[in-house]
């Protein structure tokens, strides 16, 4: 019994394209395993799954097998209809995080790029989020100046803000500005910064810092966040903390779930807080222990 | 192949595989043991071979020397003492005008030592926490690349007596994208792993910050290109590699209990190769055999062959990718039973 035991865990390790050669030492802490039922499972030692769905890929070609060549745009299009409008009273433009698109396109540097690009041509801004380094969110620039100007209708700011909008916007790429460069660049008086703070475009970042930001955009984070702890338990309270996508998206949200839950799946997919590996009932997502 | 482990110990495997049998054992040809006189007392971190013929080697550990070995006799030919524990030490694989050791400690200054004298000759300030990887350039041999705790990679020329050349900076000087202490860093972390490629002309680090990067040496700007998560904890050096004459190129990267292959240019994940119990702290590339061995805390050293590929068939009327078997060596075919029960 523990022999045919072991012979399928071998050829099952052997399914990669890279083979191990074991030493005797090796050999016999693999039967150790074996007999120390009470231990880990050898599965989990080897960290054996499924049988993946193996391709043979051309490695370094830039080739996005499912949709033809990688469009970026497109595929923000298609994730900011997750993006949930109504919560917001429609105060808010549609932000997608960057990271939601690794989860759909393979090659992340291509996705960087094409996404600089956007970014170059004016059509897209991007926002440094505040509660993560590495948290951007990515809004179209017409939604963004629409919303900004109609959230200031009837303000006293609403001057200043135009003006920060038809001058920095349009010229300048970068997600953070400084005190030398507001005033001397842009010829900003300092009242004029304190009414920008005020109405939400800029916040402080540090003395004489600030990062470009959207107004409003506090919920927005807090329910990020919470909806995001809230569906990675969902993932972690399953048998073996792993569950099928397809399942989870179908799955009951509870209350503390406030946007769509294939948005909160894009975005634990691409901070890689899952794991996601594919398999021949579709694609499994697995908890990430680190 | 020269091994340093963590009980003090060092050993040197020889890598060829005169049996025909799919499972071998490397075997090994000398070893500095416990038992000898002149062991390290402490963890061994960083061995190498002298560039030029193996008569020679070089090893460092947290016993806070780096000891110079003759392969022959097994003792030290010469001593190094320093005020820390030692993390890394490299000497300059091409170097002709100068036989420089590069050691990093816990100390923020690089110490460079002569082999020729015996004396440390020189010091590079620069640094703000412990340097934990040291590397030279393998196209300039007077370019050495140092990474530390403080976030930094600073890249120097030994020739110059002022200070580094340049810092890495992970924003290209794009000072709006980090929050203020994080302008002019390399990684959000600690910077445990550096890596020349072959040509020199690309280095790589890894940082506790779970991300990779990609730098030109030559103007220190950040390729970008985009890795994903490398999980790293990290607290010492990670030795990571990348691969000589494949196309495209691999860099191999431990990363927890498996060894991450991805491509270099474009960041994408190739595999895992699992295999170890428990943390793998470096891997080696060896480029004639084109193996990749890496060891780790399980005290194992495994080496990793790869598949060789059937060679593309033409045949008329089907796919002109060939069949789905691939041919193997025989003397890696084995017996066990196929995958399909």
């Amino acid at each position: 019994m523990f022999r045919s035991r072991v012979l399928l865990f071998f050829s099952g390790v052997c399914l990669n394209d890279w083979k191990i050669l074991f030493d005797k030492e090796l050999l016999q802490q693999c039967f150790k395993s074996v007999m120390n039922r009470k231990r880990a499972l050898i599965s989990d030692t080897f960290k054996v799954n499924k049988r993946r769905v193996g391709n043979e890929k051309q490695f370094g070609a830039v080739n996005n097998g499912e949709a033809g060549p990688l469009d970026v745009k497109a595929t923000l299009q298609d994730l900011m209809t997750l993006f949930p409008r109504k919560l917001f009273n429609d105060a808010l433009p549609q932000i997608v995080l960057k990271h939601q698109l690794y989860s759909i396109h393979n090659d992340r540097t291509q996705v960087d790029r094409q996404l600089s690009d956007l970014r170059e041509q004016g059509e897209l801004l991007m926002f440094q989020l505040g509660f993560d380094a590495e948290a951007f969110g990515l809004v179209f620039a017409a939604d963004y100046k629409a919303k900004v100007l109609a959230g200031e209708e009837g303000r006293g700011t609403r001057g200043t803000v135009d003006k920060f909008l038809e001058k920095v916007l349009p010229s300048c790429k970068d997600l953070s500005f400084n005190k030398e460069k507001m005033l001397k660049e842009f010829l900003f008086t300092d009242s004029e910064i304190t009414q920008l703070v005020k109405s939400g475009v800029l916040t402080v970042r540090d003395a004489g810092s600030w990062w470009l930001s959207i107004p409003n955009s506090g919920r927005f984070t807090k329910y990020l966040i919470q909806g995001r702890k809230a569906v990675l338990g969902m993932v972690k309270k399953s048998k073996y903390n792993e569950v099928l996508k397809a399942e989870l998206e179908e799955r009951q949200t509870n209350s503390q779930v406030k946007f769509q839950i294939k948005y909160h799946i894009h975005d634990i997919i691409g901070a890689e807080l899952v794991e996601c590996i594919p398999t021949t009932s579709g694609t499994v997502l697995r908890c990430v222990d680190y | 192949m020269l091994s340093g482990g963590a009980d003090g110990v060092i050993v040197v495997y020889d890598l060829e595989n005169n049996s025909r049998k799919p499972q071998y054992t490397c075997k090994a040809v000398c070893t500095v043991g416990r038992s000898s006189q002149y062991v390290h007392r402490f963890s061994v971190e960083t061995v190498q071979w002298y560039p030029h013929d193996t008569g020679m080697f070089v090893s460092s550990s947290f016993d806070k020397t780096m000891k110079v070995w003759d392969t022959e006799t097994l003792k030290p030919a010469e001593v190094f003492q320093f005020e820390g524990n030692v993390y890394c030490h490299h000497m300059s694989p091409i170097a002709r005008k100068h036989s420089l050791i590069a050691v990093g400690t816990k100390d923020q200054k690089v110490q460079l030592c002569d082999l020729k004298s015996g004396s440390r000759i020189q010091v590079l300030q620069g640094h703000r926490g412990e340097v934990l990887s040291v590397r030279w350039s393998p196209r300039y041999e007077h370019i050495l690349a140092t990474a530390s705790t403080d976030s930094r990679v600073l890249v120097w020329d030994v020739r110059r007596a002022s200070g580094s050349l340049f810092s890495l900076d992970q924003h290209n000087g794009d000072k709006s994208k980090a929050s203020s202490e994080a302008v002019n860093t390399a990684h959000n972390g600690r910077v445990n792993g550096l890596c020349f490629t072959v040509d020199g002309l690309y280095l790589l680090t890894t940082g506790t910050d779970d991300r990779m990067r990609l730098w030109n040496s030559a103007n220190g700007k950040n390729t970008l290109v985009n890795y994903g998560k490398v999980s790293n904890e990290s607290r010492k050096g990670l030795k990571i590699t990348v691969s000589r004459s494949c196309s495209p190129e691999f860099v191999f990267v431990p990363c927890g209990s498996s060894v991450a292959v991805y491509t270099l240019h474009t960041g994408e994940l190739v595999t895992m190769l699992r295999g170890h119990y428990n943390n793998v702290d470096c891997c080696q590339f060896h480029p004639d055999y084109q193996e990749l061995y890496s060891g780790g805390k399980d005290c194992n050293i495994l080496a990793w062959v790869p598949v060789v590929r059937p060679p593309d068939v033409e045949e008329e009327g089907t796919a002109a990718k060939g069949g789905s078997q691939a041919t193997v060596n025989p003397a890696f075919e084995d017996a066990w039973s196929s995958d399909e029960d």
